[in-house]
């Protein structure tokens, strides 16, 4: 079967907004089922010989991301402050425009969030001044979607190799990818510490998988789009399959800006602009937005009404509400011999002995440690905080060394707080006159105690590891972020969430909202594993909404 | 508007963004998308020879803009700066895809002549200086948004595609130990060559 290509005004089951790791999911899923669904993607649709091994195009030129010349953004750390546009034009919520989202362009570290991400607040109590609570859904709810993301998605690991693993009811599909020796160096220190290195899991081919080919270790992951097709980002996994049901149209070029209401307070369809600027209505029965944790809420709060005055779906004025980045902070270390880290994949080693939050560590906090390197060679030159040199001899001597060189990143949580937020520019507008993101955003303290505190842990591995030079990283607040999280949470209580357990909206019945704004917790690092199991669950119980009538 | 106090501003928050190697460790600078087609075109044309002349610099600041990158990654056995055609890339940059900084550049690197004259009387430019006295100098500028931003282009200069004007025929690739090849195959380096296996642990859980 081929494509559908649906008539001007055509009534469709569902409208999707944005193609990305969960907008992917939800439109294969939705369109397995039976449904007609017409996928919305502000971004283009390119292919595997589109995509480049150049540095400069993709980190520094916005080659393939969401660019400050159409789409402008503002930034401040406090409510209190007017927030600016950045200078030097990045932005701070980041993501891939193009079909397959950010799913095209991740570094594919395939975490799944364990039991504790989502009853945390049940086990450890609450934290004043934040708006930490439990999921309403549990790790059991949710692992046989885990288990589809591993099968339907494609990711390679080793099942049960790490401890504090939870379970998984099947094993991994594919084998892990061939260690790095960034792997091996992580792996030898963190044993002789006692603590359990393991294969990572990785959302990229170790072997031919479902007409893909395997990895060919060319080391252009993260930030890249993938040239061998490896990578199992939604464009070459979900989206050929759902326009393989005929029933699925990707609608690319065309910038979903405003959903409508009727007098009910249903949704009707959206309007979008198409790659002329030209504005039209599609009609649809029911919605699902799955645009990222940043544009879901701006479709939101600028889809104001008569009966939504706030905006749609949030009675509660909690959308927007709760962004979290997570943390981060590394090591690098120089080693005796070369390890070549700019080859294959970025991840090939991780440890979760550092998961739970521990009160003796007299802060809240959690999180995981991998082994890698920024294999390109200008972010590696440029990475320039902490004690590294900066210029001269030693500066070159460092780059001189790069062959020899690895780092080790520790990736850990944001506490939830109702400071931290998308909201609307009262000014700016982006290139189609629609008013702008907003970022307003302050990392709490415990964040960055536990930034801290695992960059100690990765410094005493590369120790033991036999580094004979290491060098910490700076260790800094947040002001961007490519981890968009928690801006519609998922709760029972209609006043301190947006959507329910199912992703329905509390507000309007015909609206579901599925990405990474669902999130209530900021899981460890590593979403996007966690978005796509939602996006499975959610589009299973739509799609029973649907065939009941319940929609 | 103070511009000075804006590059300050910028080059803060890149500086921030490129140390944080926790995520993306990169900053997403400012885009010029559709200047890239362009660039490249051009650049096909040129990479394989020096340009004759600068499109944005005149002849004295390409010069003391040289002299700087030279000293931030210095010539030697391997290649610095100077041979990578490091300036030829910024000159290019700040009239193209980087050309929204540019006046921002002019700026500062004006301010860095002038403290540069203040500072050694005698000497006609800092590129006419000897070595030890560039070094000693830019040793009290090295914070500054000119040195910042020089620092950021010259890596550029130095490691981007060589269709962009820099890198001249891979050197800075070469310098660094970098293989620009497609595709590679394991082992990929001294110790996962040496790797006997991954050792499950003993199959108790823990808490």
């Amino acid at each position: 079967m081929t494509a559908r290509k649906f008539k001007p005004d055509e009534m469709v089951d569902f409208v999707v907004v944005g193609s990305g790791a969960a907008g992917g999911v939800v439109a294969r899923e939705l369109s397995q089922g039976g449904f007609s669904v017409l996928v919305f993607e502000q971004g283009p649709r390119l292919s595997a010989a589109d995509f480049e091994h150049d540095e400069l195009k993709y980190f520094f030129l916005n080659g393939i991301t969401n660019s400050p010349k159409y789409a402008p953004q503002t930034f401040r750390k406090l409510p209190t402050e007017t927030a600016k546009q950045p200078l030097g034009g990045f932005l701070p919520a980041s993501y891939a425009r193009l079909v397959g989202g950010s799913s095209t362009h991740y570094t594919a570290n395939f975490w799944r969030f364990h039991e504790i991400d989502f009853n945390e607040r049940s086990v450890i109590g609450g934290i004043p001044g934040t708006a930490f609570a439990d999921w309403p859904i549990s790790y059991q709810e949710l692992e046989p979607y885990y288990t589809k993301v591993d099968w339907e998605v494609g990711v390679s690991g080793l099942g049960n190799a790490s401890p504090f693993d939870p379970p998984r009811s099947k094993p991994y599909p594919m084998p892990p990818l061939p260690v790095k020796s960034s792997g091996v160096l992580l792996e030898r220190g963190a044993r002789k510490l006692g603590l359990h290195p393991f294969p990572a899991p990785m959302a990229i081919a170790s072997q031919p998988y479902r007409g893909r080919s395997q990895c060919i270790h060319c080391g252009f992951c993260m930030g890249y789009g993938c040239e061998a097709r490896a990578k199992s980002s939604t464009l070459y996994t979900m989206i050929p399959e759902a326009e393989a049901t005929g029933l699925c149209e990707i609608r690319a070029n065309s910038f979903v800006y405003h959903v409508d209401t009727d007098a009910q307070g249903r949704t009707t369809g959206v309007h979008y602009f198409d790659s002329n600027k030209g504005s039209h209505f599609q009609p649809a029965r029911a919605v699902v937005l799955s645009a990222n944790g940043a544009e879901t809420t701006r479709l939101l709060l600028n889809s104001t009404s008569n009966r939504f005055p706030q905006g749609l779906a949030n009675s509660s004025g909690m959308v927007g509400k709760h962004l979290m980045f997570n943390q981060g902070s590394g090591v690098q270390g120089l080693f005796e011999h070369n390890l070549n880290e700019y080859k294959s994949v970025q991840v090939t080693r991780i440890l979760h002995d550092f998961y739970d939050s521990d009160p003796k560590r007299g802060f809240y906090g959690g999180g995981g440690i991998d082994a890698r390197i920024n294999p390109q060679p200008a972010l590696w030159a440029l990475d320039s905080g902490g004690d590294l040199p900066r210029w001269g001899a030693e500066f070159k001597a460092r780059l001189e060394a790069f062959p020899r060189a690895m780092a080790s990143t520790g990736h850990t949580t944001s506490l939830p707080l109702e400071s931290n937020s998308i909201s609307i520019d009262p000014t700016l507008k982006d290139a189609w006159g629609i008013p702008a993101i907003r970022v307003t955003y302050k990392d709490h303290p415990d964040d960055l105690a536990m930034a801290k505190f695992l960059q100690d842990r990765s410094y005493e591995i590369l120790e033991a590891a036999g580094a004979q030079k290491i060098w910490r990283n700076e260790i800094s607040e947040n002001v961007f972020g490519v981890h968009l999280l928690g801006t519609a949470r998922m709760g029972n209580d209609p006043a301190t969430s947006v959507v329910d357990k199912y992703h329905r909206t509390h507000d309007v019945r015909n609206l579901f909202l599925c990405d990474g704004s669902s999130f209530v917790t900021s899981g460890r690092g590593q979403p996007t594993m966690t978005i796509q199991a939602l996006a499975f669950r959610a589009a299973d119980y739509i799609g029973q909404f649907a065939k009941r009538n319940e929609i | 508007m103070n511009a000075s106090e804006d590059t300050q501003d910028e080059i803060s928050r890149r500086s921030f963004l490129l140390s944080s190697s926790g995520l993306f460790s990169s900053m997403w600078v400012a885009a010029h998308w559709p200047g890239i087609a362009a660039a490249a075109h051009h650049a096909d044309q040129v990479s394989d020879a020096a340009p004759a002349h600068f499109q944005f610099f005149s002849a004295a600041e390409g010069a003391d803009v040289e002299a700087v990158s030279a000293q931030i990654v210095p010539s030697g056995s391997t290649s610095g700066a100077r041979e990578a055609h490091a300036v030829f890339f910024i000159d290019r940059s700040l009239s193209t895809y980087f050309a929204s900084m540019a006046p921002g550049y002019r700026l500062v690197l004006a301010d860095f002549q002038g403290k540069f004259h203040a500072a050694s009387p005698g000497v006609a430019s800092f590129a006419a200086a000897g070595s030890d006295q560039q070094i000693a100098f830019l040793k009290t500028v090295d914070r500054t948004p000119f040195f910042e931003m020089t620092r950021t282009l010259t890596v550029l200069g130095m490691f981007s595609s060589p269709k962009y004007g820099g890198n001249f025929q891979g050197s800075g690739w070469k310098m660094m130990g970098f293989a620009d090849q497609h595709a590679f195959a394991p082992p990929f380096g001294y110790y996962d060559a040496e790797y006997k296996g991954f050792v499950p642990y003993p199959a108790e859980k823990h808490a």
